[in-house]
């Protein structure tokens, strides 16, 4: 009994976890958002205070703000939005001269690494927004989630097709797709991700209801399949070769390891996701004590931004080399 | 009972501070730990560097100097990929010069292409002096292969396409023989292909 009462109560916070600020179109509308901005049916920080959920912080005030461009009037979020989603193209455009020769050896030797990556990086930007929005009660960057969702699907796609055309494992198409244990998880991965980009758009959501944010939540079975892809790829270890990060030439192995970067960036991923750490956040800022947040979250976003660093290290340096068809096999 | 019923509304924070403080704790441990380590990087670095047997001033990637097995990893990830693409490329035209011409064409231009790949992908690695005679003589025996068989791909008639075999075996001989001094030189294993 108590049990079907919790279960009702998180359906009731599931069902009013639909928050969206005004400034996206009004009262009434919802911006799409390819992923989830809450897990394990987590409250908003403003469940207990309805008449709030169209306040907008200062920041959200001036982002709504135009400007005058040209002939035609921007507002200044639609730019920084931009800014901060442009980045979001760079592993694709990376392989665009390798697509565009068509150079089976640039992708045989480097997709995996810059699209792999790329959508590795799309996907912690994409579970970024939420943290920061609970942090900082701004809500005018919520559609990069949905952007960099999609980036993150256009990467992980563009990776496997590759990787299903161009890698040398035996067994045809699935053999290169999923011949081994980590290739299948990333096969999966793939999978998953596919209906979450085709049901990214306002028609599916409208259509799908309820059902949409439940779809959406599989973005969470892609982040633990991620960890359960660079465990296999990489083991725990640390050392040169198979269990490890491979030859780190600048003498930092350990930061090079894949699976302690996830590691690093899930931690403050995940901590704030959690509910009980976002209603000790909102009590905080309800008290007018947000700096004592911001003070205990340092920890978890520098080790956030330690592990975030090397993996665009990692995009960088594997980006360029496709870029310019010299791809690095390291 | 929960905290949030025992304290008539109060908002149960307390799980919350335990979840951040334990994160927080654990986070900070590690970032003092990565901090420790980072101290020791440049010391490993040249110690990886000298047991990997460092060839200075060669900095394809952008780093201090690259390593021999860095250089062989990079040589065998051009090599290994254009050779199987030349041997699926020959086989398809094996089976085709004696009955299709066009396909027979294809093959050989298809050929041509990873031929001058291969050859853009080696002109892209900074060899070291002692290999870069070697490097230099597989860039022209590869090109001179790369000539020979787009002039095989123009034939007009299958015998006319036949009378190149020979010449680009021996073409293709003088690239495999450059191809063979180059790993001897980085050291890096035969392929299997």
């Amino acid at each position: 009994m108590a049990k079907s009462l919790v279960g009702r109560r998180a359906e009731n916070e599931l069902a009013a976890d639909n928050y969206q600020p005004a400034p996206y179109g009004g009262p009434g509308t919802r911006e799409p958002d390819l992923y989830p901005d809450d897990v394990m049916g987590a409250r908003k920080e403003d469940d207990h205070q309805p008449q709030q959920r169209t306040a907008k912080s200062r920041v959200d005030e001036w982002m709504e703000v135009d400007f005058k461009f040209g002939g035609s009037r921007i507002k200044r979020k639609a730019v920084a939005l931009v800014l901060l989603g442009a980045p979001a193209l760079a592993p694709l455009f990376l392989m665009l001269p390798a697509l565009l020769t068509l150079n089976s050896n640039t992708f045989a030797v480097s997709v995996d690494d810059t699209l792999g990556t790329g959508a590795e990086i799309c996907l912690f930007l994409c579970l970024l927004v939420t943290p920061v929005a609970t942090l900082t009660r701004q809500h005018w960057f919520i559609p990069l989630r949905r952007w960099y969702g999609i980036m993150m699907a256009c990467c992980a796609i563009g990776d496997a097709t590759a990787a299903g055309i161009t890698d040398d494992f035996a067994g045809g198409v699935f053999g290169r797709l999923a011949g081994h244990v980590f290739e299948l998880m990333g096969f999966i991965m793939v999978m998953l991700v596919i209906p979450l980009l085709i049901t990214s758009n306002p028609w599916a959501q409208r259509k799908l209801g309820r059902y949409w944010k439940r779809l959406q939540r599989l973005t969470y079975a892609i982040w633990a399949l991620l960890a359960a892809h660079l465990i296999l790829l990489e083991g725990f270890g640390f050392q040169s070769g198979a269990n490890g990060s491979g030859f780190a030439g600048d003498g930092d192995p350990i930061f090079h390891q894949r699976l302690y970067q996830y590691s690093a960036c899930s931690l403050f991923l995940l901590t704030l996701r959690l509910p009980p750490v976002k209603r000790w956040i909102v009590a905080r800022q309800k008290e007018g004590r947000g700096w004592l947040v911001y003070m205990t979250v340092v920890p978890l976003f520098a080790l956030f931004l330690l592990g975030f660093a090397f993996i665009v290290n990692e995009e960088i340096f594997k980006g360029i080399g496709s870029f310019t068809e010299h791809p690095s096999a390291e | 009972m929960s905290e949030a019923h025992a304290g008539g509304g109060q908002e149960p924070t307390t799980a919350g501070r335990v979840i951040l403080t334990a994160s927080c704790s654990l986070a900070a441990l590690l970032l003092i730990a990565g901090l420790i380590y980072a101290m020791g990087i440049g010391g490993r670095h040249q110690a990886a560097l000298a047991a990997a047997g460092c060839e200075p001033n060669l900095s394809p990637s952008g780093r201090q100097c690259t390593t021999a097995q860095m250089l062989a990893s990079h040589y065998m990830a051009i090599m290994t990929p254009a050779r199987q693409q030349l041997n699926a490329d020959e086989a398809a035209y094996t089976a085709n010069e004696r009955g299709n011409l066009v396909a027979a064409q294809a093959a050989l231009t298809a050929e041509v292409t990873a031929e001058q790949a291969f050859g853009r992908s080696l002109a892209g690695i900074t060899f070291p002096p002692a290999v870069a005679p070697t490097a230099k003589a597989l860039a022209q025996a590869n090109r001179a292969r790369a000539k020979l068989t787009a002039e095989q791909a123009g034939s007009a008639s299958l015998a006319h396409l036949r009378s190149f075999n020979h010449r680009v075996r021996v073409a293709g001989a003088a690239v495999q023989t450059e191809m063979k001094l180059i790993r001897k030189a980085l050291d890096s294993p035969s392929p299997a292909a």
